[in-house]
């Protein structure tokens, strides 16, 4: 039931962020085409335009694979749809599966698609250059590799992604537990929610602190602080993050089974 | 083993009482009007039945058992709005009723689709809101369930049509399964019903046998109904 759940929910997410996907795909083709001809101010000009567009799309892409995530959420479980989800033969950890599971496939495929018209707008010896220029300094001085700190970086960004996918969804689940004003309760108990993974993190690796200086250094000193502990942390927040957003997945299915009130 | 049993069920919004220890035995082969006002409970009711609102206290038991995967297995519901995804054919709700429901005919809803000139190409935002509801009862009536709820069948389908609905539930139900319809159509309907139910303030009023209730109060449900619930 899995599989034909999902099989639903990508197609769902997927027709309308491969609109976004193709227009950014397409403005980042044209972006390398104007670029590519030399001396000329109108191809220039076109250049500029598309590629603003390239990277605004982009941004689309993850702000639009977010909120529809959540409107399916809200919707499959909660409006009008929510009458036939629910009387389907399924049990409700499995409806609830099957959303983070098309988060995290939607999530991983938007990413894979940003970097795929980056490349294609901008991709060149030249650039390639300018990029390890930035990032070189950052990486000599924490005695690390480019592609280590990128990989880190993004992988940071995901987990942090997945955290608030899923602070989202207890929103949801929270506000709709009220008797009235349910968006406007979905939103706060979302954004609360949200703040309270945060401070759990904080909390983790004050705690930690406590018994590493080194970490301790991070919440008292302005000072460049060793590579070491600054790995630590990196491993340390992957870590925290990916265990709250287990926690969440957990408590959500629980509060999930105890039952909806679809209006 | 009654097939729908629903045990001191409550239901309050706040301090509001929505449904108020409600007791009520479904047997097999019935066809049950669930007959009330406006707001007096009737939905709120079959939505507890149907795992979309929680019960604030009391039991549903399905076959015996709470409500879960297995009463979903033999409870074919068709609520009172329209709960298909609207950008999708007829031809993919059909699938899609195929994949998820076990007990599902796609011959038998394709066949009732085109007595009632349904073109099932079509995609259900473009039909109109009386052509999706005759979509979404077909396809609640190809299910071959042990429980029918039907949840205002006749709301927004024009009286011409009203008949062939009426007559559709009667030719399409199986043998030894019930059917509860929630209506205030009560005249529409009332040729069709065993059993009736009157429910108000949230709280069973009346349950009887139509035929006995006719003779004892000399009238139809319709003239009944109207005279308990007289405004």
């Amino acid at each position: 039931m899995l599989r034909k759940l999902l099989k639903y929910d990508l197609e769902n997410i997927f027709k309308f962020l491969i609109i976004f996907y193709s227009i950014g795909l397409f403005f980042a083709l044209l972006t390398r085409v104007f670029f590519s001809i030399e001396n000329s101010l109108v191809c220039n000009i076109i250049a500029e335009i598309c590629s603003g567009t390239a990277i605004s799309m982009i941004f689309s892409v993850l702000i639009n694979n977010l909120m529809r995530l959540w409107v399916r959420f809200k919707n499959h479980f909660y409006s009008d749809e929510a009458y036939l989800t629910h009387t389907l033969p399924i049990s409700k950890s499995t409806l609830y599966l099957s959303k983070i599971i098309t988060a995290v496939i939607t999530v991983f495929s938007s990413v894979g698609v940003i970097g795929l018209t980056l490349f294609v707008a901008y991709y060149s010896k030249e650039n390639i250059e300018l990029l390890k220029s930035i990032i070189l300094p950052i990486a000599d001085a924490y005695e690390s590799n480019i592609t280590t700190i990128l990989l880190a970086f993004l992988l940071v960004l995901f987990v942090e992604f997945a955290v608030i996918l899923q602070a989202g969804f207890t929103g949801i689940i929270l506000g709709h537990r009220m008797n009235s004003m349910k968006t406007g309760f979905s939103i706060l108990y979302g954004f609360i929610a949200y703040i309270c993974t945060q401070v759990f993190a904080i909390m983790v690796i004050f705690i930690i602190s406590l018994f590493n200086e080194g970490v301790m250094n991070l919440f008292v000193t302005n000072s460049m602080v060793d590579i070491n502990i600054i790995k630590t942390v990196i491993c340390l927040s992957i870590s925290i993050y990916s265990i709250i957003f287990f926690i969440m997945c957990f408590i959500n299915i629980k509060l999930f089974k105890k039952g909806v009130n679809v209006d | 083993m009654n097939l729908l049993e629903c045990k001191e069920l409550e239901k309050s919004y706040g301090n509001k009482k929505v449904l108020d220890k409600i007791n009520l035995t479904i047997p097999r082969g019935k066809i049950v009007g669930l007959l009330g006002k406006n707001g007096t409970g009737k939905s709120t009711l079959i939505k507890i039945i149907n795992d979309l609102l929680t019960a604030s206290d009391g039991k549903v038991l399905v076959n015996g058992k709470e409500i879960g995967i297995e009463s979903k297995k033999v409870i074919s519901y068709l609520p009172e709005r329209t709960c298909l995804d609207k950008t999708m054919t007829v031809d993919k709700v059909i699938k899609y009723y195929e994949e998820f429901y076990e007990n599902f005919d796609a011959e038998k809803a394709r066949k009732l689709l085109a007595d009632l000139q349904l073109d099932t190409t079509q995609k259900l935002s473009k039909m109109s809101k009386g052509m999706q509801e005759k979509v979404q009862l077909v396809l609640v009536m190809s299910r071959s369930a042990e429980l029918y709820i039907l949840d205002e069948p006749l709301g927004g389908v024009d009286p011409a049509t009203r008949d062939y609905i009426l007559d559709t539930i009667l030719s399409n139900f199986n043998e030894g399964a019930s059917v509860i319809i929630s209506t205030h159509l009560i005249s529409d309907i009332e040729r069709i019903l065993d059993e009736v139910i009157f429910i108000d303030g949230g709280k069973i009023v009346l349950t009887a046998d139509c035929d006995e209730l006719r003779n004892r109060e000399n009238g139809s449900i319709d003239e009944i109904f109207r005279r308990m619930f007289k405004c």
